[in-house]
């Protein structure tokens, strides 16, 4: 291990077996000495699964690392098996320090006792001594903002206050790595905002080493640094962060068309024989970051001249409430070729996150349809970090408008 | 940031290995005492902050289990009411009840809480010890049966009094011991949950509690001593009942002696079979 190395982790991998008739059997215990009786002749059907097969990386100290992956990648088995909960079936994992791991808030809780005496039992769980508890208690009391509540029993509390109550135990305590599983999806928004703002704290000025594990691409690239992608149990990339969450978003989606090609139309006089969607770098894409801008690349081709004919794109949510209008003339650019490839570029940071879907039109306005080809493709937009991340499922509109606030 | 660039070279380095077997280890205990103590404290509170007459209810059942053996046991064993035979059925059935819920925690206690060590590391072995505790103070109280007796029964205690805890700790390594074996068990068969009662029942009848250790074995053919004394608790209940009430509570040193190796042969035995399956309780529940 080199001196800033924290954590290493080699050839890590995690069977379970899937047994189905041990998985019938194991349940009850008459059942399976009644089947072992049976005889042996029956084989067991036993299905190997692997969660985690063969997982390497390394983590420095004060590094803050995203782990990012769909459903079934193995985020969750690999922070179960980093702290400690379930054991790798092969491979091996060191770290140095103090661990502390909150794949849940409230650990313990007991409806029963009192606000007081949970933050004891919360804390002596997640590995606090009594000291130290002593210690931060004011300060939990006053983060969870439960101070009149000390002595009621949980039970009684909004489950606002149970959620404040139960964090603030788990922010406060101390160690050299964190490990964080989702919780943060409770809670309200300004709660949240808080939680993020005192873990980021501990991260740089004290140089805890954090692993995230979100849905929320906002969340995770407001407090990570780097990023490991998780894809069917390996590590598909490790680094930089911006390249994995996007490459996260594009890697299921892969198979989705983004070059739409159409047959050329000898009875109109403009059509539209090819749309690609493009991200900033010039590749297909079909997932865009919120600070990302979309390009359209539309290639048009041309059988008879007309005068004031416009090529225009509209953009829907997914509502089909349509968002904007952008167009431009297209006759005058024919004035040598009989086809040509437009790009038009959707500005960065004006969609918000959510869905969209897209058409472009070919028309003189008022008179004449030329050419349309109606709900071409659905774009998707994640929050990369924007100031409403933590409003994943508020809708706060549609544009990101920077309006000029002042103070008379 | 600024750290030291042999930050860590102090800290603890972990490793986490696919073949590292743990053993119980009692540096992991005090290391996690404050959880022992704030989980002790928490099923007592549970146990006792709600119901306002828990106490008393901790004296109920014991007293209602003494007057109805009590009464079978003097019936059968001298013909009429005896004060002294309800006396010895009280000393056995607080012991054996000490046992009985020490042994029923600690079944239960590692699936009951099964939602702490499936979200955080400590040393699972901290959850059944942590169980002992309510049982201890259930017992202290229903003790308070047992003085009354004493006085109303007029009885004098000897100096063997002073060896009472060595037995009350016998009864308590037995429902330990035990109790994990169960714990492991139940963590793989949930319907143990039916056998533990059963096995509970059965036990107080192959047990010194009602009757003395010499009734039964004057009713067993010689052959068989050996195995009625391989019941644990027949040390600890006849130990117990030596201490408190003397006399030949005793029947055959022999016999106790090998009751009580075999009380830490379970022990033993339990501890290798909760510590064989430890490590991978999660991935059963």
């Amino acid at each position: 291990m080199s001196n800033d190395t924290i954590i290493k982790v080699e050839g890590l991998s995690k069977k379970y077996i899937l047994n189905k008739l041990a998985a019938e059997k194991s349940d009850l215990l008459v059942k399976n000495l009644l089947s072992s009786l049976r005889g042996l002749s029956q084989k067991k059907q036993t299905e190997e699964f692997y969660a985690l097969k063969d997982v390497s990386f390394e983590i420095k100290q004060g590094d803050r690392v995203g782990i990012i992956g769909r459903n079934g990648a193995g985020k969750s088995t690999l922070l179960k098996i980093l702290s400690r909960i379930t054991p790798p079936t092969s491979g091996r994992i060191e770290y140095t320090g103090r661990m502390a791991s909150l794949l849940e808030v409230g650990t313990g809780f007991h409806p029963d006792l009192s606000g007081r005496e949970n933050i004891y039992l919360n804390g002596s769980i997640l590995g606090m001594p009594k000291h130290e508890i002593d210690r931060k208690f004011d300060e939990i009391v006053a983060f969870a903002e439960v101070e009149k509540f000390l002595d009621t029993p949980v039970k009684r509390y909004s489950s606002g206050m149970y959620v404040r109550l139960a964090f603030a135990v788990a922010a406060h305590l101390d160690s050299d790595i964190l490990i964080v599983d989702e919780v943060l999806a409770v809670g309200d928004a300004a709660f949240q905002k808080k939680c993020l703002g005192k873990m980021e704290d501990a991260s740089q000025n004290s140089g805890k080493t954090i692993l995230f594990v979100s849905h929320n691409m906002g969340q995770i690239s407001t407090l990570c640094n780097k990023g490991i992608l998780l894809n069917k149990g390996k590590v598909e990339r490790e680094g930089n962060l911006q390249e994995i969450i996007s490459q996260y978003f594009n890697s299921g989606s892969s198979e989705e068309v983004t070059c739409f090609k159409y047959d050329s139309q000898s009875d109109k006089e403009y059509y539209i024989k090819q749309i690609r969607i493009l991200n900033n770098r010039k590749e297909e894409c079909k997932n865009f970051a919120h600070n990302e801008s979309i390009s359209l690349e539309i290639e048009v081709h041309q059988n008879t001249k007309l005068n004031d004919v416009l090529i225009g794109i509209h953009f829907y949510d997914m509502y089909d409430k349509r968002i904007f209008t952008s167009q431009i003339v297209l006759s005058d650019k024919f004035y040598d070729a009989d086809k040509h490839t437009f790009l038009v570029t959707v500005p960065h940071s004006l969609l918000t996150p959510n869905t969209y879907h897209f058409s472009v039109g070919i028309h003189i306005p008022n008179i004449h349809l030329i050419d349309e080809k109606q709900n071409v493709s659905s774009l998707y937009i994640y929050d990369n970090g924007s100031e409403f991340f933590k409003y994943q499922n508020v809708d706060y509109g549609s544009v990101f408008v920077n309006c000029d606030w002042k103070i008379n | 940031m600024t750290l030291p660039k042999y930050y860590h070279l102090d800290k603890e380095k972990i490793i986490i290995d696919s073949n590292l077997n743990s053993f119980f280890s009692i540096k992991d205990v005090i290391k996690y005492k404050s959880l022992l103590a704030n989980l002790a404290k928490r099923d007592f509170l549970v146990r006792y902050k709600q119901a306002s007459i828990g106490i008393l209810w901790a004296l109920i059942k014991p007293l209602i289990n003494i007057i109805i053996f009590g009464y079978i046991a003097s019936k059968i064993s001298t013909g009429h009411m005896n004060a002294l035979s309800f006396l010895n059925v009280a000393v056995g059935m607080l012991v054996w009840q000490l046992f009985s819920s020490v042994f029923g925690q600690v079944s239960g206690s590692i699936v009951e809480n099964a939602n702490l060590f499936a979200k955080v590391y400590f040393p699972k072995i901290v959850i059944p010890i942590s169980s002992i505790l309510v049982c201890l103070i259930d017992f202290l109280i229903s003790c308070i049966i047992l003085i009354v007796m004493f006085i109303i029964a007029d009885q004098t205690i000897h100096w063997q009094i002073l060896l009472a805890p060595l037995f009350i700790v016998l009864a308590v390594i037995n429902g330990f011991g035990i109790g994990l074996f169960f714990a492991t068990l139940f963590v793989k068969y949930r319907d143990v949950r039916f056998v533990i009662p059963v096995v509970i029942q059965f036990g107080m009848y192959a047990s010194p509690v009602i009757f003395s250790t010499s009734f039964y074995l004057e009713r067993l053919p010689v052959s068989l001593h050996w195995l009625y004394c391989l019941n644990p608790m027949v040390g600890a209940i006849d130990g117990f009942k030596y201490c408190l009430l003397g006399g030949d509570a005793i029947y055959n040193m022999t016999y106790f002696i090998l009751s009580i190796g075999i009380s830490f042969l379970f022990l033993f035995i339990g501890i290798r079979y909760f510590y064989k399956f430890e490590r991978n309780f999660v991935d059963y529940i």
